[in-house]
């Protein structure tokens, strides 16, 4: 294998564990797949580093390391991306695409996501049967699926003008619990307090946090530990966007 | 028997709302929603059968998130899909929400009254060690099968 070769590789592979942590793949699946796609490509080794918001990626081939750096951006979760990367590793593994087809699949990947309009009632609707789980009544839910589909459209729309995540979620949870609270101004339901606790839950950081879990557990202390303090900031802002507006409301 | 095998049935229909919610969410591909809704009450479903039988809310979530661990694991291999993308959907339905809210809506009580009430601290202890214990039983529960089972060779 010439030199050149060897950085081409390289280059595919790191692009590829970039985008995977880009879109919300834990540290193990993003080991394991670009040990795996390296090896499927002719390098002897692959060996990574990641941090939280960087990438170290040495590949060995002959004797010969190379080492580069790339910077991770978050990008929110998009499990598309992902799960074509998981494929694009197993079909090279296979032996189906060799390093061109590779390049080619990579610079065609774009992260498609779900249309607002079908996001934002399905949130809704999800709340609404927190609600309805937790033991609030029917109007309890409509309420719950008002004010999620409502607070959903505000953290999309938000997110679109590329706000700080955490400005989001706070702003969110403030006018998500703000409408849930109509349930205590005006006597339409005996449950008004799971109204509150419902509508809010679309802001749980779940994948986040089960991401560090599984990063912790299975070795991956630094990578765990920095994804859990981002998911707890975020319970944090929209700790505060709830505490503004019930202390407006006067529910205490 | 048949109370609870409606109330299951219930149970799972009303949890798998969520998961396929919140799968859209996560941008999951659409062929595979159907699996993270079906995973998602069936996971749900299997804790409140435990619970209906006694059995601590920590603990049943364990076995639940195991559960959804292992089947997710079947539809893994069976797509070529990453096991994690249909997990973490299907066990949104069991993230202790409503513990973690109260938790949180108790320690604000507490910094608004000027002197420290046992009841608050209470109500802060309580539901902030449930919250703490169920996630960690989600997340060990999920990881279960890769850790005793797949220790050294890739699950798919």
């Amino acid at each position: 294998m010439y030199a050149d070769n060897q950085n081409d590789i390289t280059r595919l592979v790191v692009r590829s564990a970039q985008l995977l942590l880009a879109y919300g793949a834990d540290s193990d699946l993003v080991e394991e797949l670009s040990q795996r796609l390296g090896k499927a490509l002719g390098l002897a080794s692959v060996e990574l580093s990641i941090s939280s918001n960087a990438l170290v990626l040495t590949s060995l081939v002959h004797g010969r390391c190379i080492t580069t750096t790339r910077r991770i951006r978050a990008h929110g979760i998009n499990m598309m991306v992902v799960c074509e990367l998981q494929r694009l590793c197993l079909l090279t593994e296979k032996g189906v695409y060799g390093a061109n087809e590779v390049r080619r699949r990579l610079a065609r990947i774009k992260p498609k996501t779900y249309p607002a309009k079908i996001v934002i009632p399905i949130i809704g609707i999800s709340c609404a049967s927190f609600c309805h789980l937790f033991g609030g009544d029917l109007m309890a839910c409509v309420l719950t699926f008002l004010a999620s589909s409502i607070g959903m459209a505000v953290r999309l729309y938000f997110a679109k003008r590329h706000y700080n995540l955490l400005v989001n979620f706070a702003i969110t949870a403030f006018v998500t619990n703000v409408v849930a609270q109509i349930g205590y101004i005006f006597p339409i339901t005996d449950t008004p307090q799971v109204t509150l606790a419902a509508s809010v839950l679309m802001l749980v950081p779940g994948f986040p946090l089960i991401n560090a879990i599984s990063d912790m557990v299975k070795g991956h202390i630094n990578v765990g530990i920095s994804r859990w303090g981002n998911a707890s900031l975020l319970t944090l802002a929209s700790v505060i966007g709830i505490t503004i507006a019930m202390q407006l409301g006067g529910i205490f | 028997m048949l109370s609870l095998l409606l109330d299951l049935l219930h149970d799972a229909f009303f949890s798998a709302i969520p998961a396929l919610g919140f799968a859209i969410l996560f941008n999951v591909p659409q062929r595979y929603l159907g699996y993270c809704a079906l995973a998602g009450a069936l996971g749900h479903s299997f804790r409140t059968l435990l619970m209906h039988f006694n059995m601590p809310i920590e603990w049943a979530t364990f076995a639940a998130a195991a559960l959804v661990g292992v089947i997710t694991i079947q539809f893994a291999k069976r797509h070529l899909a990453p096991p994690l993308m249909y997990a973490v959907a299907a066990i949104i339905p069991m993230v202790p929400g409503t513990y973690a809210f109260n938790t949180v809506i108790a320690l604000i009580q507490l910094t608004a009254q000027s002197q420290v009430s046992p009841e608050l601290s209470a109500l802060v202890i309580v539901n902030g060690l449930k919250t703490v214990f169920i996630l960690g039983a989600l997340a060990v529960g999920l990881a279960l099968p890769s850790l005793l089972y797949y220790r050294n060779r890739p699950i798919i």
